[in-house]
């Protein structure tokens, strides 16, 4: 009896183990497959050149990522723009300010739009916000835009992302124990001054994991962002002009990658770079967090 | 100072109640578009019928292919997240319960691993299928599908089995149990249905992602009867009636992503509600 | 114990699934690729399946460059294919069978405000390529004679596929050199055009004609190549008002070739699954007399012969 105990503790023991490492070593795996599948343009190019050249021009051989990257970038954080504020006072009213009813319609609208399709974002974003640029936004500032931009691409992903950082900030806000607001206001502070200094304060590693969330899900999004941002290789000085986000060039381009030579191995490449940029941007952030809830106990 | 401050406080509940209304306002218009137009070209046809010839071209039809190849992939891949993700949660949670610092950079790797998108995984699994000589199919879908949803099952389940009070371990160790016992017959008791919404979570994020499956799961007319068949899954049944030249079959793509959202809404309504019910009764 | 009994069905699954497929997959045809060719296989998978209702057939589409990819992968059987094929790609092994002939045309909105200048004077192949690839011609005032200045919105495809590459191929240069903003998909395209009043873009016959009707699409205008340079559309320049008319031309000749281009099949190597094979035969021989009607041009009688040559 007790030596089948024991088996079943050293078998599944084992077990567990191995699935944790096989887990754990994903990450490197697809790193590694990746950066196999991309080393052919290594012999051609630097990776300073890779990094830095705007010249896309893969029939000559010449792959310049530049404008992928800073694409990605400046689309990812203009959603970002104009989904935080919004989100944080959102969050705010509705843990703070409103009834309880209004939470509870919440919630399942949040899980609605979190599990819309993205390409049914996409087509919304080119039924609606596509004519708003090009009709509306753009003339505002006496430019002519078809309305295929970053700006299309950031509205578009800020909408996307709300509701996952909507979803963590309600849930952060809520956690602020009751007592410590209550002791605040009994203090002489008024509402706004507790939730500013007490709830906020309190909560800044969880607005913090909230910001990566949004963060990581921008620089990934593929389908919707594509529909509407232009797909063009050109770095966009104003957001009305297109640009071409990374995941955009490897779902748009995935049909070329056997017709033109080391064209699978530029298109893994840019997946590789979204990889190394999202552990990154976790890794800071991870940082962040961590500093931040030393600073709270 | 108190006008100051009284003035601060009107205008910043004005403004949170503003972006508060106003987002409301905007999540509900896009939720009633869509629903609206995806209830006009809903019809009981689309759900119980495969599309007959040219179904992307105005022919009849609907897309049960789809919904079944959706469901197919995403309990497929569920599966072998629960498989290899469940046994790494709770080592993490029962045998490493001492190593607080293993701890911490496991789940630093396991927030690394979410954040991915789900178009390298897709990237990836093409090249694992290549590599593997296998055509694009049931089996290639669910394979990089498991890769995407894994990460959210080993860490939602993580957060759940992370409340669980240290002095149940104690306990279950005073009493003689084996690390594995403690895992198996008393965390998972505590945490089930904690597990349980990890394993929805994991499985609505499964079904409706596309970029994964654009590579490797193929497409089809058909439901797939072994793993080596192609598979169609609901997000491409979406994209592709929307790149049909005819108005009707576009107008078709808002009742494929109705039916999408309803299973969705479905089991994230039903994780909801479970883990409304396990935090109220935690210690049994 | 669970978790042991999940596994063992799950290995009980794979196992039986492998044996049970050999034949089924003997019986399938899978196929995926071009736009351009989608309604034309769907229509042939249909007539053929009267005759052989045994054979399943999986079609997707996905543009022509994602049937390239999917075929020399060995993930599709078949890929439809709707441009030129690359040495890089012959170097490959890639097989082909050329299956029927349609176009690629420039399109403009309706709404366009020059709209019965250009139907009158069409636009020439090196006013094309300026517009498209040099970006050296950039307001409509330029190529129309005309006093308003209206700033010329070039559209283009993202994604790999057959008709941007034989438009750019038309203009002189590649799928990569053509500059404008990128929407996905032929009806993607085609509805940014028909949006845009000042939009230029380019499509497939099937795209930019009702089958049905013949006539083109609401919001859908084609701008005509002005052949001979003569600075206007003469009569015989001009065939766009309905689907037969511009078929004729094609098949004709008198359309340029490209934009005009074969349509293909291509696989990696020549097929081994004698289902495929058969299919092929009949594509060229009995299903030659749907493709009119499906909106395409029929290859003519001697490039049948060398076409049903190369499958033995």
């Amino acid at each position: 009896m007790l030596f089948r105990r024991i088996l079943f503790d050293r078998i599944t023991g084992w077990w567990m183990i191995a699935t944790l490492v096989t887990i754990l070593l994903m990450p490197v795996i697809i790193g590694v497959g990746l950066c196999l599948k991309a080393l052919p343009l290594f012999e051609h190019q630097s990776l300073f050149n890779l990094l830095g050249s705007s010249v896309w021009a893969p029939s000559k051989g010449e792959f310049g990522f530049l404008p992928f990257i800073l694409s990605s970038v400046y689309v990812t954080l203009l959603s970002f723009i104009f989904a935080v504020p919004v989100c944080i006072l959102s969050a705010i009213y509705l843990t703070q300010f409103a009834s309880r009813h209004l939470i509870r319609i919440m919630y399942p609208v949040i899980d609605i739009l979190a599990g819309l399709p993205s390409v049914i974002y996409g087509v919304w974003g080119i039924l609606i916000i596509v004519p708003f640029i090009s009709e509306k936004l753009a003339p505002l500032f006496n430019i002519t835009s078809s309305g295929y931009s970053m700006m299309a691409g950031g509205l578009v992903l800020a909408i996307m992302c709300i509701p996952y950082m909507l979803n963590v900030l309600i849930e952060v806000f809520k956690t602020v124990p009751a007592g410590m607001k209550e002791a605040s206001l009994s203090l002489g502070a008024t509402h706004w001054e507790s939730v500013k200094h007490v709830v906020i304060r309190k909560s800044y590693s969880g607005i913090l994991s909230s910001f990566g969330l949004a963060i990581a899900k921008a620089l990934g999004e593929t389908m919707a962002v594509m529909m509407v941002v232009g797909n063009r290789v050109q770095i966009p000085k104003t957001p009305f002009e297109a640009g071409y986000p990374l995941p955009a060039l490897i779902a748009n381009n995935y049909g070329e990658m056997l017709s033109i030579p080391m064209y699978d191995s530029a298109l893994m490449f840019a997946a590789l770079l979204l990889l190394i940029i999202i552990l990154l941007l976790n890794l800071v952030f991870r940082f962040f967090i961590y500093r931040s809830q030393k600073h709270e106990s | 100072m108190n006008r100051r401050k009284q003035i601060e406080e009107i205008v910043f509940k004005l403004l949170s109640g503003l972006a508060a209304y106003s987002l409301i306002f905007i999540l509900g218009f896009i939720i009633l578009i869509i629903f609206i137009k995806g209830f006009n070209a809903l019809s009981l046809d689309m759900i119980i019928k495969p599309p007959k010839g040219g179904y992307y071209y105005g022919g009849e039809g609907g897309v049960l292919n789809a919904i079944v190849g959706s469901l197919y992939i995403a309990i497929g891949a569920t599966l072998i997240a629960v498989v290899i993700g469940m046994p790494a949660a709770l080592y993490i949670n029962v045998h490493l319960i001492k190593q607080k610092r293993t701890q911490n950079t496991i789940r630093y790797l396991l927030d690394a691993l979410w954040g991915i998108p789900s178009i390298v995984y897709g990237a990836f699994g093409f090249t694992l299928m290549l590599y593997l000589g296998m055509n694009a199919s049931l089996l290639a879908g669910i394979i990089t599908v498991a890769l995407l949803i894994t990460p959210i099952l080993v860490r939602t389940f993580d957060e759940v089995l992370t409340t669980i009070p240290k002095g149940l371990h104690e306990a279950s160790f005073a009493l003689g149990s084996t690390k594995a016992e403690t895992a198996y017959r008393v965390m998972m008791k505590q945490g089930f249905s904690g597990f349980i919404t990890a394993v929805l979570l994991a499985f609505g994020r499964g079904i409706g992602d596309a970029a994964s499956v654009l590579f490797t799961a193929g497409y089809t007319d058909l439901i797939p009867v072994n793993l080596n068949e192609p598979a169609a899954t609901l997000p491409l049944a979406i994209f592709f009636q929307l790149s049909s030249p005819i108005p009707e079959v576009r107008e078709r793509a808002y009742a494929a992503a109705v039916i999408l959202t309803i299973i969705i809404l479905i089991v994230s309504l039903t994780a909801r509600l479970l883990s409304a019910k396990y935090s109220k009764s935690n210690l049994k | 114990m669970k978790t042991r009994i999940a596994i063992l069905i799950l290995i009980y699954l794979v196992i039986f699934s492998a044996c049970v497929s050999k034949k089924r997959a003997e019986e399938a045809i899978n196929v995926s690729g071009a736009f351009a060719l989608y309604p034309m296989v769907v229509r042939w998978s249909e007539q053929y399946k009267k005759e052989h209702p045994e054979i399943r057939f999986n079609i997707s589409a996905g543009g022509a460059g994602k049937g390239m990819a999917d075929a020399l992968s060995g993930t599709v059987d078949l890929g439809m294919f709707s441009r030129g094929i690359t040495k890089q790609e012959k170097d490959k092994g890639v097989w082909w069978i050329s299956l029927a002939i349609d176009a690629v045309l420039p399109t403009i909105s309706s709404d366009n405000p020059f709209l019965s200048q250009l139907r009158a004077e069409g636009l020439s192949q090196d006013e094309f390529k300026s517009i498209f690839i040099d970006g050296s011609i950039n307001d409509w005032a330029e190529v129309i004679s005309s006093n308003n200045k209206a700033g010329i919105m070039v559209y283009t495809r993202s994604d790999a596929c057959g008709a941007a590459e034989t438009w750019a191929d038309f203009l002189g240069g590649k799928q990569e050199n053509l500059d404008g903003i990128g929407i996905y998909g032929d009806p993607g395209l085609a509805e940014a055009v028909s949006k845009d009043m000042y939009g230029i873009g380019f499509n497939n016959t099937n795209y930019v004609f009702d089958i049905n009707t013949g006539k083109k699409r609401p919001g859908m205008e084609v701008i005509p190549i002005d052949i001979n340079n003569n600075g206007k559309i003469d009569t015989v320049e001009s065939f766009y008002d309905s689907l037969n008319d511009l078929l004729k031309a094609v098949g004709n000749g008198i359309y340029p070739f490209p934009p005009a281009r074969e349509l293909y099949f291509v696989s990696n190597g020549k097929p081994v699954k004698q289902a495929v094979m058969d299919f092929i035969r009949w594509t060229l021989s009995e299903g030659q007399k749907y493709v009119l009607e499906a909106g395409y041009v029929p290859l003519d009688q001697a490039e049948l012969n060398i076409q049903l040559k190369n499958l033995d």
